[in-house]
C-alpha cells in the first residue's frame, strides 16, 4: 500500500487534470486508501484548489458530480439545488454478458465496440455535436461518454430515459420497423413488406441490419449459415433452411432494394437483430444509470486506485487506435522490483508480461498495475 | 390578435395583455351584471372540467360572446384557486389543455409555428429537435416513445395533429404550473361560495387517498412543522395556531381522525370537544371550509419561522406545492 499511495502522490504533482466545465458548481466525492467511507460534498471554487487537494490527499478515487448544484457542498440534496446535469453513458464490461470470459484485455475490447456502436447512436440519431462530446477510458472496466450540450442539461430522468431506451431499443415497436403492403397487380392482391434502409433511426439500422445479415448468410455454406442463423434467438432449424433455401439472386436484389416477399421466416430476424444493434447499457442487476439526474463519474486524468490506470481521453475519430493498456498509462518505465503473490499475464504497452510468483524486476507502470490489481506487493 | 382566437386560447399572453387593456377591475368582473355571463360560463368551465374532463367549446358568434369567453378564463381560474385543491388543479388543467386541442388541430401550420415558438419550440422545415420534443411528447404510449420515431441528425418530423398534442402538454404544464402559485382573492369565496365548497368536498376526498401519511411531512413548512411539534408535546396551542393547523392539514388531505389525534398529548385534551373544532374549521358542521391564511397573516399571528424556500413564497400551501413538487429524487450512484 505504502508503495502505491507514494506513486500516486508522485503522480498528482504534476497531474494531467482534464476540468470539467463549471467547476465550482460540481460536487466532489474522493476515496482514498485507507478510507472505506467516501468524502463527499466537497466543492472547489477554483482548478487550482482542486489540484491543491489532490497533490496533498492522493486520493485512490476521485469522482465529481454530472449535475450542476447551486450550493455543491451541501450536505442533502434539497439545499444543493439541481441546476441541470451533463449526459453521461457508462459502458462497463459488467454490462455485456460473458465479457470476463476472455481475460481483463478483452472485455474492454468488447465494450469499447459497443462505445462504437453508442457514438454512432449520438452523432446520426441524436445529432450531437461532436465537440460537445467526450469519451474516456475509465481507468477500470470501461468506457464513459459524456454528453455536455446546453440542450439536454436540463433535461429530467424521465427524459433521459427515453434516450437509453433509444439507444438500447427498448421498447422498440418491431411492427412498426417494417411496412406492410398490400400490391394490387392482375386483379390480385399480394402481400409485400416494405424495409427502407436509407432512412434514419431503427426503421433504417434494422433494415440495413437485415440485408448486410442476409448478404453474408447468402455468401456462406448452407450448413454455416444455418448454424448461424440459429444462434439468434428464436429461429429454429426450420426457419433457418426455409430463410437459406429461398435466398436466390432474384430474392436478394429485391430486399436490397426493401422489398420482401415472404413475411414470416423473415420477420423472425427483427428482434434478435434488433439486440445485437441496441448498445449493452444495462447490466442484469442495475438500472440503467444515465437515466439519473445525478451522479458521481470519475474525473478525468485521475488515477484509478485499483488499477493504476488513468481516466484518459479518448480520440472519437480515433477511437479504433486507442489501446487503454498503452494509451492510459500514467508512470514510467523505469525498472522496478516488485514480490508477485499470484501469477498473473497482461499486455501493457505493447509488450506482454507473463509473472511467476516471487521477485521480479518490472517497468514502473507494470509495478503499479499489479499492485494496485493486489497481484503483487512493492 | 383576433378577438376570436384570443376567445380559442384565453391563457396566452394576448389574452391577459387584453384584459388589463380593458382597464376592468376584479370587482367589477366578479360583481356586475354585465359579466354575469362570465362568471356564469366561468363555473361552467371548472363544472365540465371535474365532471367532464374537457370543456366544451363556447359558440361566439359576436364580439361580445368572444368578450365574455375571454373574462370567464380568468375567473374560473381563481374559482379553481380557491378550492386548494391539487387533484382539481390537475383535473382542470388538463381538460383547459384537451379544450385548446380540438381546435389548435384544425389551425392552419403558421398558427401552430406561432403556439410552438410561445412555448420555446422552433420547428424547421416540418421537424422539431428531440430534446423538445421529450418535454412535452406523451412517450408513455408506444408510439410516441423516441425509439419509434424517426430521428435524423437529432430532429423528429410530426404531423399538424401530432404538434398539436405536443402543444396539449405545454398548454396543461403552463396551466398547471400558474395555478399552483395563484392565490384567489378572498371575494371569490364569497361569490361562488356554493360551487367552491361543493368541489371542495369532492375534490379533497379524492386527495385523502393521496395523503401519504408521515412522509408528506417532510415538504410541510417550518410555521407548521413547529405547531405539529407543539401538538406533539403537550404544548398548548394559541387558537390562531390550531386554526393554522388545523386548515392546513385539512387542505393537504390528512384524515380527520389523524387531526383529531395530534392533539391528543394536550395537557386539556377533550376529543369531543377537539373533534368539534376541527369539524367545524373543515366544514363538516359549519359548511364553510375556511382556508389556510396566507403567511402575512401567520407572520402576524408570530407564527411565523421561515427557511430559504419560505423567501419565496406568500402561502403555506404554496410552499408545500413547491417541495412536494420536487421531491422525484432518484438514489444516486456511483461509477
Ligand atoms: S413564510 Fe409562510 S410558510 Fe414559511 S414559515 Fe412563514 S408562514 Fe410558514
Amino acid at each position: 500500500m505504502r508503495f502505491l499511495k507514494k506513486k500516486f502522490y508522485e503522480y498528482y504533482l504534476k497531474p494531467d487534470i482534464i476540468f470539467p466545465s463549471r467547476i465550482d458548481r460540481r460536487e466532489f466525492a474522493f476515496l482514498s486508501f485507507s478510507d472505506t467511507m467516501m468524502r463527499r460534498h466537497i466543492s472547489f471554487p477554483t482548478r487550482d484548489r482542486l489540484l491543491y487537494y489532490l497533490r496533498i490527499n492522493a486520493p485512490a478515487h476521485a469522482y465529481y458530480s454530472s449535475a450542476y448544484y447551486r450550493r455543491p457542498d451541501a450536505a442533502t440534496m434539497q439545499e444543493k439545488e439541481w441546476m441541470g446535469a451533463d449526459l453521461i453513458f457508462d459502458l462497463d464490461a459488467d454490462h455485456i454478458p460473458g465479457a470476463f470470459e476472455s481475460g481483463y484485455e478483452n472485455a474492454l475490447r468488447m465494450v469499447k465496440e459497443e462505445m462504437k456502436k453508442l457514438l454512432d447512436f449520438l452523432l446520426e440519431d441524436f445529432g450531437f455535436d461532436k465537440n460537445k462530446m467526450h469519451v474516456f477510458f475509465s481507468g477500470g472496466r470501461g468506457y464513459h461518454c459524456h454528453v455536455f450540450d446546453r440542450r439536454v442539461i436540463e433535461l429530467g430522468s424521465g427524459e433521459r430515459r427515453e434516450i437509453v431506451d433509444y439507444i438500447t431499443a427498448r421498447g422498440l415497436d418491431m411492427d412498426s420497423v417494417i411496412v406492410e403492403k398490400e400490391i394490387f397487380a392482375d386483379g390480385y392482391s399480394i402481400k409485400k413488406v416494405e424495409i427502407m434502409p436509407s432512412l434514419p433511426s431503427w426503421r433504417g439500422r434494422i433494415a440495413r441490419g437485415i440485408i448486410e445479415f442476409l448478404k453474408e448468410i447468402k455468401s456462406m455454406e448452407r450448413e454455416d449459415a444455418i448454424k448461424k442463423m440459429m444462434e439468434l434467438e428464436g429461429i429454429g432449424r426450420k426457419i433457418a433452411e426455409s430463410i437459406y433455401d429461398s435466398l436466390d439472386e432474384e430474392r436478394m436484389k429485391r430486399i436490397e432494394e426493401g422489398m420482401i416477399d415472404q413475411l414470416s421466416a423473415y420477420k423472425r430476424l427483427i428482434k434478435p437483430l434488433a439486440k445485437k444493434l441496441a448498445v449493452s447499457l444495462h447490466s442484469s442487476t442495475d438500472e440503467p444509470v444515465t437515466a439519473d439526474i445525478k451522479r458521481l463519474i470519475r474525473l478525468p486524468g485521475s488515477l484509478h486506485g485499483k488499477t493504476g490506470l488513468k481516466v484518459e481521453k479518448v480520440d472519437i475519430d480515433a477511437i479504433d487506435e486507442f489501446e487503454p493498456l498503452r494509451d492510459a498509462i500514467a508512470f514510467g518505465d523505469e525498472i522496478v522490483e516488485i514480490e508477485v503473490k499470484k501469477p498473473f499475464s497482461i499486455e501493457m504497452n505493447e509488450e506482454r508480461y507473463e509473472l511467476k510468483k516471487g521477485r521480479a524486476r518490472v517497468p514502473e507502470y507494470v509495478a503499479v498495475f499489479a499492485v494496485a490489481r493486489g497481484f503483487a506487493e512493492g | 390578435m383576433d378577438l376570436h382566437v384570443i376567445a380559442r386560447y384565453p391563457f396566452l399572453e394576448e389574452a391577459r395583455e387584453w384584459v388589463k387593456s380593458e382597464a376592468v377591475s376584479i370587482e367589477e368582473v366578479l360583481n356586475e351584471a354585465v359579466y354575469d355571463r362570465a362568471r356564469e360560463r366561468a363555473m361552467e368551465r371548472v363544472k365540465q372540467a371535474v365532471e367532464k374532463g374537457i370543456i366544451k367549446p363556447y359558440p361566439c358568434v359576436e364580439e361580445s360572446d368572444c368578450v365574455m369567453e375571454i373574462f370567464s378564463y380568468p375567473i374560473a381560474r381563481m374559482i379553481v384557486a380557491a378550492v386548494e385543491s391539487d387533484f382539481l388543479i390537475r383535473r382542470y388543467a388538463l381538460a383547459e389543455a384537451k379544450k385548446a386541442y380540438e381546435t389548435l388541430k384544425n389551425e392552419d401550420a403558421s398558427f401552430i409555428n406561432f403556439m410552438l415558438e410561445k412555448f420555446g419550440i422552433s420547428m424547421h422545415d416540418g421537424k422539431i429537435h428531440f430534446t423538445d420534443y421529450l418535454k412535452y411528447a406523451p412517450t408513455w404510449h408506444s408510439k410516441w416513445k423516441l425509439v419509434n420515431r424517426i430521428m435524423e441528425r437529432g430532429y423528429i418530423r410530426l404531423e399538424k395533429n401530432e404538434m398539436a398534442r405536443l402543444l396539449q402538454e405545454a398548454i396543461r404544464k403552463k396551466i398547471q404550473d400558474e395555478l399552483f402559485y395563484l392565490f384567489a382573492p378572498p371575494e371569490v369565496r364569497k361569490i361562488f361560495g356554493e360551487l367552491i365548497n361543493r368541489l371542495r368536498a369532492k375534490t379533497v376526498v379524492k386527495e385523502d387517498k393521496k395523503y401519504e401519511g408521515e412522509e408528506s411531512m417532510v415538504y410541510f413548512p417550518p410555521c407548521i412543522k413547529s405547531l405539529i411539534s407543539a401538538a406533539r408535546n403537550g404544548i398548548n396551542i394559541p387558537h390562531v395556531g390550531r386554526f393554522t393547523l388545523v386548515t392546513f392539514l385539512n387542505a393537504v388531505g390528512m384524515p380527520i381522525d389523524d387531526i383529531v389525534s395530534l392533539f391528543r398529548s394536550s395537557p386539556d385534551f377533550n376529543e369531543e370537544k377537539t373533534r368539534y373544532q376541527i369539524e367545524h374549521i373543515t366544514g363538516k358542521i359549519s359548511g364553510t371550509i375556511y382556508s389556510v391564511p396566507k403567511c402575512a397573516t401567520i407572520r402576524t399571528w408570530g407564527l411565523c419561522n421561515p427557511d430559504e424556500l419560505c423567501r419565496k413564497v406568500s402561502h403555506p400551501m404554496i410552499y408545500y406545492r413547491i417541495k412536494r413538487g420536487k421531491n422525484e429524487v432518484p438514489k444516486e450512484k456511483v461509477l
